[in-house]
């Protein structure tokens, strides 16, 4: 259903993505792993143009787009498919809970207020947050505003979910309400890209697991095969990292 | 002090109020259109137009206004006749409402631009991602954040021009300065101090009226509807607690 072939990027001479192949079935919940500057979040913006690639071809439903050939009309046409959820949740300042989750809706997919208001309150609603209809972005937690942007990308019923690490920017004690919000995401069968570093989360939603490194996937697979049987020497570096720095954490807090 | 003189001269001042409200007025909404669109191609960062807007900006901020006056008084129908427009003169209250613009379009941008750039990448990111033309981004994410940026320094600008235009009579023309000037020669200059004290209060009066406006514009922005809804919130939260008891 989402299928990205050859995609090639860079900044200046810098070449952050180096013929990246992806594919996402329907319902799939891929997750991109690997280490900071690997070009996770890079590879996610392309999926919705925040970043323009210079090679590639990106299929998405009944989208075919060459990225070099890419017109106006294909980048909304590709935008109005996906839905990003930002690290820092990007909710309209200038606008409440209800109208940041309305005008989209309004705006992009020409709805009255009315099904537009219905749609929101629905959303709002499955992410716990009813109550808080009225209030500005200003006034809600980093968590609050998180589940807000989910209810946001969600009421426009996108093909394609992608979340750029919606939980890094979070209070510990936060993360858990999104998370949560997310599993809730994937249980309604939608298809979702995401980034995280929440490997314990990553590994028990996900369909696929992708590990990136240096601007390349390295591997590719079912939760198993990455976490538990790879035997690629990377792979294992990345996640043993992972684990030694857990034990870290849980060291401190017990002699804390 | 000749109380009595200030009441007399009053109403022959005020007269005169009119050309100085046009001059104010003309120049302000022209200044900020040509200022907008300066601002739209700065930001382009254009190869060509860029450098050359850098510099325009440059110099309007940096010469005095009564030398930009003069400049296009006398440097404008100069210009316009070697360009083969026989243009003629175009008389001092013209001559100076198109000085106003042109000064204005430069240090209103100045102000336009910072605000814009002050709003957040991510609030352009957010709306792109949610497959909004950059019209409508503009329209309602955009805008919306940069007016209270802008509003206050946008005030102040106004104030400064009302100043300006009290340097117009130069040129001739007969605004509150010129018919000040006119009035003195009669008086063989006496009653100085009354003649401009009245004229203070009169560009205080403008002034305060311009503030009114532009108080009333910050009134409808994002940031001031927040801060009256928690303050709304406060008091009912109030009201509750003693309700309580
Ligand atoms: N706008 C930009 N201009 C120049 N270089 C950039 C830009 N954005 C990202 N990069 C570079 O591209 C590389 C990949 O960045 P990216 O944010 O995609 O990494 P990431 O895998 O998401 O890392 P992290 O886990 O830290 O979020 C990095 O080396 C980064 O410095
Ligand atoms: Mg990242």
């Amino acid at each position: 259903m989402l299928s990205i072939k050859d995609l090639r990027l860079s900044f200046k001479d810098n070449e952050i993505l180096k013929g990246i192949d992806l594919e996402v079935n329907k319902g799939d919940v891929v997750t991109l792993i690997g280490p900071s500057g690997t070009g996770k979040t890079t590879l996610l913006r392309c999926i919705n143009y925040l970043e323009k690639p210079a090679k590639g071809n990106i299929i998405l439903d009944d989208l075919n787009i060459d990225y070099e050939k890419i017109t106006k009309k294909e980048i909304l046409a590709l935008r109005r498919k996906t839905a990003m959820v930002f690290q820092q949740y990007n909710l309209f300042k200038n606008k409440t809970v209800i109208e940041n989750v309305m005008e989209p809706q309004m705006i992009v997919q020409r709805k009255s207020r009315k099904e537009a208001y219905e749609t929101s309150v629905e959303q709002l609603d499955k992410v716990g947050l009813i109550d808080k209809l009225e209030s500005y972005p200003s006034q809600l937690s980093g968590g609050q505003q998180q589940r807000v942007s989910i209810a946001r990308a969600l009421a426009l019923k996108p093909e394609v979910v992608l979340f750029d690490e919606p939980t890094s920017a979070l209070d510990p004690e936060l993360v858990g309400e999104v998370l949560k919000v997310i599993e809730n995401v994937v249980s309604t069968g939608m298809t979702i890209v995401l980034v995280t570093h929440e490997m314990s989360f990553a590994q028990k939603i996900s369909t696929k697991i992708v590990f990136m490194d240096k601007g390349n996937i390295v591997e590719e697979g079912s939760s198993k095969s990455i976490f538990e049987d790879s035997t690629n020497a990377r792979t294992k570096e990345f996640l043993n990292h992972f684990n030694t720095n857990k034990l870290n954490v849980t060291k401190e807090e017990v002699y804390a | 002090m000749d109380v009595a003189y200030m009441i007399e001269i009053f109403p022959k001042l005020i007269m005169t109020l009119p050309i100085t409200l046009l001059i104010i007025v003309v120049s302000a909404i022209f200044g900020l259109l040509l200022s907008i669109g300066v601002t739209y191609l700065r930001l382009k960062k254009l190869i060509i137009i860029g450098p050359i807007l850098e510099t325009y900006v440059s110099f309007m901020r940096s010469t005095p206004i009564l030398i930009q006056l003069f400049l296009v008084f006398y440097g404008l129908p100069v210009l316009m006749n070697s360009l083969g427009f026989n243009a003629g003169d175009f008389g001092a209250i013209t001559s100076s409402i198109i000085a106003l613009i042109i000064f204005n379009g430069a240090y209103l941008s100045e102000i336009l631009r910072p605000a814009y750039l002050s709003v957040e990448r991510g609030q352009h990111e957010a709306a792109d991602s949610l497959g909004y033309k950059p019209i409508e981004k503009f329209r309602k994410v955009i805008f919306p954040q940069l007016a209270p940026i802008a509003l206050p320094g946008l005030g102040n600008a106004i104030i400064y021009l009302v100043h300006d235009t009290s340097l117009v009579f130069t040129l001739g023309v007969v605004d509150i300065m010129g018919q000040a000037k006119l009035m003195l020669a009669n008086t063989y200059g006496e009653n100085k101090i009354e003649m401009y004290l009245a004229i203070a209060i009169m560009y205080w009066l403008v002034c305060l009226s311009s503030d009114r406006i532009i108080k009333l514009l910050e009134h409808f922005t994002y940031l001031k509807r927040i801060k009256r809804k928690s303050k709304v919130k406060k008091t009912k939260v109030y009201k509750e607690s003693v309700s309580i008891q």
